[in-house]
């Protein structure tokens, strides 16, 4: 680990490719001393394979990458995953069948020439802070999956690096396991200072997890931005979509300022708070509505399509003349199907990719 | 479920009874006859000096082509599938070649290559002294193996390594050579164990190199001894060693692959294969193919190319060059004895791959019930060919002596294990609910059979049936000892013209025995591309 205060990663201009097909291209990104950063896009959107260049498991097509000022690989260098300040935690847990979980996490001690009985005792105490020191001598066939996991992030703890690399680190697990896990990650960040590239496809975790998110389509950035921007400000119809549930909806904006606007939505005229980037902030536009920004009661008129109760909290999709909008509230429901009922807006988010293309893609929730 | 337990205990009893016929009554009445004079004469016979010096000489060289081999296999497994080289598809068609060319036409390749009045000695005037005899023989032999080394480390390399395993120790700070030596090769070990106890099987059971290149410089092992004692010598005293060192080859593979076989059974399921990664991007990526290509050129592709070119030659001694080309030797060579070789392997290749695919699908029926009877198979094959011959000719001579019959007996003992493999591998690799899907959609247990459990298994059928077909065309130790006046097999053939010293004409017969393995093995090359494709 270097005290140095730049970026941990740096990379420009990255392109990255398997045979004839680039799967990155040409993406520019740099993680700050501490920060987690989320990688976040859909299955074949490139995480993985950023990941893996960053590792130095695949060589890059052009650009370079720099990990704590120091270039680790351009077009024509690839330094190896050994030599690079990185840790990884591997989807498929990547544990060795022939060694022990405390082998296991011993093992990149031993690499840095510990010796034998100190890196033992290392590896004992990673194992005992992850609660599995009781599974020191067991091999990963006599491990749970959760199991194995802790024992392939104990040895990435154990390498120590500026860098932490994980590739869909919580996937195969189940909702509580991942919070302690969630948790230990995040006590080792701020213990060491070091930086974290998270590759997920699950939005809720990417939100509740990073400093910042950065949205990955067909190998580019499509957005990056902290968590709150890119909910409460996606980039576009796709970027809405990814980031959580969404409901595109025609308004029209008769005036503006302070950051709020009155509007006028199925016929009715409603004062709300509206974000607009850029672009025609006037008139008809199309503009994405969250559940959580609507609320039950006022002059919309509308009437229940459907019910789903989530436990916390219940969603509705209401249909309106406008089209149909989804609806968060609290609580077990309190309205059947087809029931009527009058809407409030509270917040609408006109993004510049939608009015400027005038993409045409229907509600969606 | 009454009916299919009827059933099962039906096809548990045929495949008893056909057990018992080609195996087990065959090796009852070798031991019969090797301790038919008691112990003590039977160890009088294995501790003279010709059987005592050809049982050591067949194990000093088994073992030095099984470590040779596995060296060799295992280093070509890596450069293939885990370094970036350039041409990997040519190297690895390349490491499969040799499995195309019976090992002693290999043999007599090599001596029209690199052996005296050879194509070095004309080119050069210098040849490989020392190639007949046992390093010869080593040589040739650890050529012949190493293609299965290989496919047995590249089958683990992709099934029980995953990429990330290795990664995982890069990012942990090791070296590749460190990844090497703590990961790749511990998690290799059953297979380096399992491709040794192949190799040094074949090596034991191997007739035709030996026979080729050790035999005229005096050095026998027990294959060529027994040959030279069966079916050369008159002398009484040479059965009572033929039985004796056939117990012996018994008793050596009954030792080595015992063990092995359970030991190898105890790993559990093995894991669903991985797409072979691109490997660490090593700089010498291409000097090492063109060594690995250089490699394969000298010990399979310039053998054989020297056998057509003698094949091609008015007569041995001349220069191989276009002025002296003739195709008189193949017209020589296409006689009818020759064709009456090719009738009859083609007969006996058949019928044996029909019957191993029917005996197969019978135990497969068992999936896994009769152990016994599918480690009394595995045994069948591991025995080496010349034990098994006689054991055969011991229990069914005085019936069968010198038909196609006795021959197809000793065919079926040994290639049994081929076909049963093939299927019980895929079998397990059914998903249950496939089936229990299929009932449930209202299918009846031969309903599902044949519309589910077929399809599935077809293509390991037709692939079992081509490899017992391939194996029986060019099989040379058996049928080298089984046949009679009217029986002989192609390579049977081959081997006789060999004997009498005439190399042009035995170079024309070599290539066409290669040719009809070539042709019988191309369908199956395209079976497992197609197999190999979805993967993808």
């Amino acid at each position: 680990m270097t005290d140095g205060q730049g970026p941990v990663v740096v990379c420009r201009n990255v392109s990255v490719a398997y045979g004839p097909t680039t799967v990155v291209r040409a993406l520019d990104l740099e993680v700050r001393r501490g920060e987690v950063v989320a990688l976040l896009g859909p299955s074949g959107s490139g995480k993985s394979t950023l990941i893996s260049a960053l590792a130095g498991f695949l060589p890059i097509r052009s650009g370079e990458i720099l990990i704590n000022g120091r270039t680790v690989a351009t077009v024509h260098r690839c330094e190896p995953p050994e030599r690079r300040d990185i840790a990884v935690v591997f989807q498929s847990y990547a544990l060795w069948p022939h060694l022990s979980a405390l082998e296991t996490v011993a093992y990149p001690f031993r690499r840095r020439r510990v010796a034998p009985p100190e890196a033992r005792r290392l590896a004992a105490e990673i194992l005992e802070r992850l609660g599995i020191a009781s599974l020191a001598d067991r091999r990963p066939a006599e491990l749970s999956g959760g199991e194995q996991q802790r024992v392939g992030l104990g040895r990435a703890l154990a390498k120590e690096a500026s860098l932490y690399l994980f590739d869909e680190p919580t996937a195969h697990l189940d909702a509580a396991l991942r919070t302690r896990l969630q948790s230990e990650i995040g006590e080792q960040r701020r213990r060491s200072g070091a930086a974290a590239i998270y590759a997920t496809h699950d939005t809720a975790e990417a939100l509740a997890q990073a400093d910042r998110v950065v949205l990955l389509r067909d190998g580019r950035i499509v957005q990056d931005g902290s968590p709150t921007t890119v909910y409460e400000r996606p980039a576009g119809v796709w970027a809405a979509e990814l980031t959580g549930p969404a409901s595109i909806i025609p308004v029209r904006i008769a005036d503006q300022h302070d950051g709020r606007a009155r509007l006028e939505v199925a016929g009715v005229s409603q004062t709300v708070v509206v974000a607009t980037a850029g672009a025609r902030a006037h008139g008809e536009v199309r503009a994405i509505i969250r559940p959580d920004w609507v609320r039950l009661g006022g002059d919309v008129p509308a009437h229940v399509d459907a019910v789903a109760f989530r436990g916390t909290h219940t969603d509705y999709q209401m249909g309106t003349v406008a089209g149909t909008f989804g609806v968060r509230v609290a609580g077990p429901p309190t309205m059947g199907l087809g029931e009527s009922v009058g809407l409030t807006l509270e917040r609408v988010w006109i993004p510049a990719e939608l009015n400027d293309e005038g993409a045409s893609e229907g509600p969606n929730l | 479920m009454a009916r299919s337990a009827a059933i099962r205990q039906g096809a548990a009893i045929a495949a008893a009874a056909v057990v018992i016929v080609v195996i087990g009554w065959p090796f009852v009445r070798l031991g019969g006859v090797a301790f038919e004079d008691g112990l003590a004469t039977a160890l009088a016979t294995l501790t003279s000096p010709l059987v005592a010096s050809a049982i050591w000489n067949s194990l000093w060289t088994g073992v030095l082509v099984a470590v040779l081999a596995v060296c060799a296999g295992t280093g070509a497994a890596l450069v293939t599938e885990r370094l970036a080289v350039p041409a990997r598809r040519w190297l690895r068609l390349g490491m499969l070649l040799p499995l195309l060319i019976p090992p002693f036409v290999g043999a007599f390749g090599w001596a029209r290559a690199y052996g005296p009045r050879g194509l070095l000695d004309q080119l050069v005037g210098s040849d490989l002294s020392g190639l007949y005899g046992p390093l010869g023989v080593v040589l040739v032999l650890t050529v012949a193996a190493t293609p299965v080394v290989w496919l047995i480390v590249a089958g683990a390399l992709a099934s029980r390594v995953e990429p990330d395993v290795e990664r995982a120790a890069r990012v942990s700070g090791a070296g590749p050579l460190t990844t090497l030596l703590t990961v790749t090769l511990p998690l290799l070990r059953p297979a380096l164990g399992s491709s040794a106890v192949v190799a040094f099987v074949f090596a034991v059971n191997a007739f035709g190199v030996p026979s080729v290149l050790g035999t005229p410089a005096g050095f026998a092992t027990i294959t060529t001894r027994l040959y030279q004692d069966l079916a050369l010598s008159a002398e009484p005293s040479a059965f009572v060693r033929v039985t004796t060192m056939a117990v012996t080859l018994v008793v050596l593979a009954v030792v080595v692959v015992g063990p092995t076989d359970a030991l190898l059974s105890r790993r559990g399921a093995t894991r669903t294969a991985f797409a072979a990664g691109g490997g660490s991007n090593g700089s010498g990526g291409t000097a090492i193919a063109m060594a690995m290509g250089a490699a394969i050129v000298v010990t399979t592709v310039l053998p054989f190319a020297a056998i057509v070119l003698t094949a091609l030659t008015r007569a041995t001694g001349l220069a191989p060059v276009p002025a002296n080309w003739t195709s008189a030797n193949f017209g020589e060579a296409v006689d009818s004895r020759f064709v009456g070789g090719l009738v009859h392997s083609l007969i006996l290749a058949c019928a044996a791959a029909s019957i191993v695919s029917l005996l197969a699908a019978l135990l497969a029926a068992l999936r896994g019930r009769a152990k016994v009877l599918g480690s009394a198979v595995t045994l069948g094959f591991a025995i080496p060919g010349s034990a098994l011959a006689i054991a055969v000719l011991l229990a069914y001579g005085a019936w069968l002596g010198d038909t196609l019959a006795i021959i197809l007996v000793a065919y079926v003992a040994k290639f049994w294990a081929l076909g049963h493999r093939q299927l019980a591998g895929s079998i397990d690799r059914l998903p249950p609910d496939q089936v229990r899907a299929a009932r449930a959609s209202g299918a009846g247990p031969a309903d599902a059979l044949w519309s589910i459990v077929v399809p599935f298994l077809r293509p390991s059928i037709v692939a079992g049936w081509l490899v017992v077909f391939v194996f029986a065309i060019h099989e040379l130790t058996m049928s080298s000892l089984l046949y009679g006046p009217t029986s002989a097999t192609l390579a049977v053939v081959v081997l006789n013209v060999q004997q009498l010293g005439d190399p042009t004409v035995t170079a024309a017969l070599a290539v066409l025995l290669t040719g009809v393995v070539v042709l019988a093995a191309a369908p199956l090359a395209v079976l497992g591309a197609g197999r190999r494709a979805p993967a993808r």
